[in-house]
């Protein structure tokens, strides 16, 4: 059957949407938008290329060079690895190693030993279901050396055993304690900072709160997932990949959400009907099954965790300066790079750490920043500054407070999150002392990982090499460089 | 009868000061005397002296056909007449004094003679070796009185065959530890040099101001750095400061090895056999060796090409 409007017309039809309503469309209208894509054209397959024909000869008495393909040459077809096979592998956390000692005597980290001033230089165990629980917030990365002892464990080092004194402070029952701590982490490179956030983790684990983590701020800002606009002005982008696996991982993570019912809510805006007297780990799954959800599901868990007698919340970030860099690997149609704060996920941390909102239950919004992998952002460095003041170091030098460089452009959003008089803690991680040092030096001797005896020359050795104590730098002379 | 008379050519005489028109006292210097360096042949001043016409105390010859020109030294018609006169003249003094008391044998005081080369330079005579070897036996053996009776003269003759800088007079400048409890050392390798105060301490490590591991990336290079305390197991005794300058991060990193090392032994003297035996003590004196022409680098040929 011949169709009813000309070839013409239907051309024009796929390009603009139609104005008279006589003609009904009956081909769905493809209106042009901006591709989201981020993949730039060069990286498409070249053509194949033409065969000439006319096979040129060199001319007699001209030698070529000729490479014979070799046997070895003509053997070379291997599998290549499947795509994001590499990726996998090198993202993989390996937590034990059978072939590392089992260390006799080590204590799990528990509610009771966990703000004990005793165990202040002793390396604990993380118990099992607790390790799972990490897992599912990704708080282990692939460069930290768990892959070397039998069982993941870690130093309770001066500064641990003060946020477990925080967590469990802020865990009581008194209406006093329910207040929100906004903390970054700030150190040199190697000095525990994600470290010092997985261990916060586990004591709020421990405490039975609610941990929502963004493991890694890189991923959400350098263009990797999905994103769309929200309906909002100043334009805001949520990324339903993203949103999806925070949502899938939550019940995991926080099993306790098992035993939270889901309360109606009175606006009957919901994507979907939801089943009444769901827990809240059933109502993250069901976000994380559709992506189109995910975002009204994810606003509306948190405004479950936010409401009254639940428990404390923990909002955990790594990497601080992607989120808060000049732009990110999204651009808008208009073109221009999408800046982080406009990420919506981004966004709704930022609130909570500037204390724009509150955790109405109590908690801790904590900020890890990073020296290995992080873009310059003088912003954040100047009011990391601004907040710290001028630093003391332990070799007695002063390290003055940073001033606004007239000549600099400060990204104002920044520099706001992050002003003085918002209660936002800096913590500094120094490196440990020769006592810690001795004692995770101890448990690298009792897992095999150290064969000559952990003496006071030798702690007092390494601890120079390290810089004093720098935890990272001890680990790399200790463990990693044995000649 | 052929009279003798001491009379000089006129051309020998060249050397005349153009203020006072006197001939110089070149002419009758000695080897007791000290002189200057001088590229021109010697054999001037052995001639004879100028003649003076003018004074009157002077009788002419009888028999003017039978003058000659009598030189000043016998040795004028030796091969190499400065340094015959010189051995000559040093002999004389050793039979002259060779009765005074000397003192033990490796007691006499260190004393860096000329070397050959530069005697030739003083005298302008091609002196073998092995000749200049008799000369500093004989001095070697006037070294040996006792610098107590050591008469004026003999000590004058001698001066002359010593180098102008005596090495063995150089007494270094003893190392203290400053009245903050300081002690520095300086130590190079490569072209790097670096300056190390030591205190007692703890154990921590400043660099250029900066903490050890800002500067050495290498946990190796740290480990040179700090290789003198941790041979001597004294790493949690002090604290180094330390300014380091030049060359690379190797270079920096063994030049804090020397520095620390001789900042240690300012402190305490006694670990100096230890830290030997660890190779803190010696200057490691090798460079860069330089690029030669015709080769890509200091050794390396360029490729071989057929043709």
């Amino acid at each position: 059957m011949p169709s009813s409007i000309c070839w013409k017309c239907l051309s024009t039809t796929l390009t603009q949407p139609l104005r008279h309503g006589s003609i009904k469309p009956r081909i769905p209208i493809y209106l042009p938008t901006l591709a989201f894509s981020t993949t730039p054209s060069f990286q498409l397959p070249l053509p194949a290329k033409k065969s000439s024909g006319v096979k040129v000869t060199p001319k007699k008495g001209t030698k070529s060079l000729v490479i014979k393909k070799g046997k070895f040459q003509a053997e070379n077809r291997a599998r290549r690895p499947a795509p994001g096979e590499r990726k996998a592998l090198r993202k993989r956390i390996v937590l034990s190693n059978v072939n590392a000692l089992e260390v006799q005597g080590m204590q799990n980290i528990e509610v009771e030993n966990m703000s004990d001033q005793r165990v202040e230089g002793q390396v604990l165990r993380l118990p099992g279901p607790i390790v799972d629980q990490l897992r599912a917030v990704e708080a282990f990365k692939p460069t930290q050396s768990w892959g070397l002892f039998q069982s993941p464990g870690t130093l309770m080092r001066r500064e641990t055993v003060d946020m477990g004194k925080l967590i469990a402070d802020m865990s009581g029952e008194e209406g006093g304690s329910r207040r929100t701590v906004k903390m970054v982490l700030v150190g040199e490179k190697g000095s525990g900072k994600s470290m010092m956030l997985l261990q916060a983790m586990t004591m709020a684990f421990l405490k039975g709160w609610t941990v929502i983590n963004l493991p890694e701020a890189q991923d959400i800002t350098i263009g990797h997932t999905s994103y769309q606009p929200l309906p909002s002005s100043p334009p805001s982008y949520i990324q339903p990949a993203y949103l999806t696996n925070l949502l899938r991982n939550l019940p995991t993570a926080n099993p306790h959400l098992e035993s939270l019912q889901f309360s109606q809510p009175t606006s009957s805006d919901l994507p979907i009907p939801i089943p009444p007297n769901i827990s809240l780990a059933r109502l993250a799954s069901l976000g994380a099954s559709d992506p189109e959800i995910a975002y009204p599901i994810f606003n509306l868990l948190i405004t479950e965790l936010l409401s009254p007698g639940r428990p404390p919340v923990f909002l955990g970030l790594d990497g601080l300066a992607h989120a808060m860099q000049d732009g990110t690997g999204y651009t808008a149609p208009n073109l221009k790079p999408i800046h982080p704060y406009q990420l919506m996920i981004l966004e709704w941390y930022f609130k909570f750490l500037a204390g724009r909102r509150r955790l109405p239950n109590g908690g801790i919004v904590m900020a890890a920043t990073s020296q290995s992998n992080a873009p310059k952002v003088p912003s954040l460095d100047l009011a990391l500054s601004k907040l710290e003041g001028s630093v003391v170091t332990r070799a007695g030098q002063t390290v003055p407070q940073k001033e606004r460089n007239p000549f600099m452009r400060y990204d104002e959003r920044v520099m706001d999150t992050l002003k003085p008089g918002r209660g936002i803690q800096v913590q500094r991680l120094p490196g440990l002392s020769k006592e810690e040092a001795r004692g995770l030096m101890e448990y690298w001797a009792k897992s095999g990982m150290v064969r000559e005896r952990v003496s006071e020359g030798l702690v007092a050795e390494k601890w120079a090499v390290s810089g004093g104590g720098v935890v990272g730098e001890l680990e790399r002379a200790v463990i990693r460089m044995r000649v | 009868m052929a009279t003798k008379f001491t009379f000089s050519l006129p051309l020998r005489i060249s050397y005349q000061c153009p203020q006072c028109r006197t001939h110089s006292a070149r002419s009758i210097r000695n080897a007791s005397m000290p002189r200057p360096f001088s590229t021109a042949s010697s054999t001037r001043a052995i001639a004879a002296p100028a003649i003076d016409f003018s004074s009157t105390d002077k009788v002419p010859p009888p028999n003017m056909q039978n003058a000659r020109v009598v030189p000043a030294s016998p040795s004028y018609f030796s091969g190499r007449p400065d340094f015959t006169d010189n051995l000559l003249s040093l002999q004389a003094l050793l039979r002259k004094y060779q009765t005074l008391p000397t003192v033990a044998p490796g007691q006499a005081p260190r004393v860096a003679w000329r070397t050959v080369s530069q005697y030739r330079l003083l005298v302008g005579e091609p002196v073998r070796a092995s000749k200049y070897h008799q000369i500093i036996e004989v001095l070697k053996r006037l070294n040996q009185i006792h610098p107590a009776v050591m008469p004026p003269d003999l000590h004058a003759a001698m001066q002359i065959y010593k180098r102008d800088l005596n090495p063995y007079a150089v007494v270094k400048r003893p190392a203290i530890i400053d009245a903050d409890g300081r002690a520095c050392g300086i130590g190079r390798r490569k072209s790097s040099s670096a300056k190390v105060y030591l205190v007692p301490g703890e154990g921590e490590v400043l660099v250029n101001g900066k903490s050890i591991n800002h500067v050495f990336g290498r946990v190796h290079d740290r480990e040179s750095a700090l290789w003198p305390l941790k041979a001597t197991n004294r790493v949690d005794k002090y604290n180094v400061w330390a300014l380091v300058s030049g060359g690379g991060t190797t270079g920096q990193a063994e030049a804090l090895t020397l520095g620390t090392a001789k900042a240690l032994m300012v402190h305490e003297p006694d670990l100096k056999p230890a830290l030997r035996r660890a190779g803190c003590v010696t200057r490691d004196p090798r460079r860069v060796e330089r690029k030669k022409p015709g080769k890509l680098k200091a050794r390396k040929m360029p490729a071989w090409v057929k043709r």
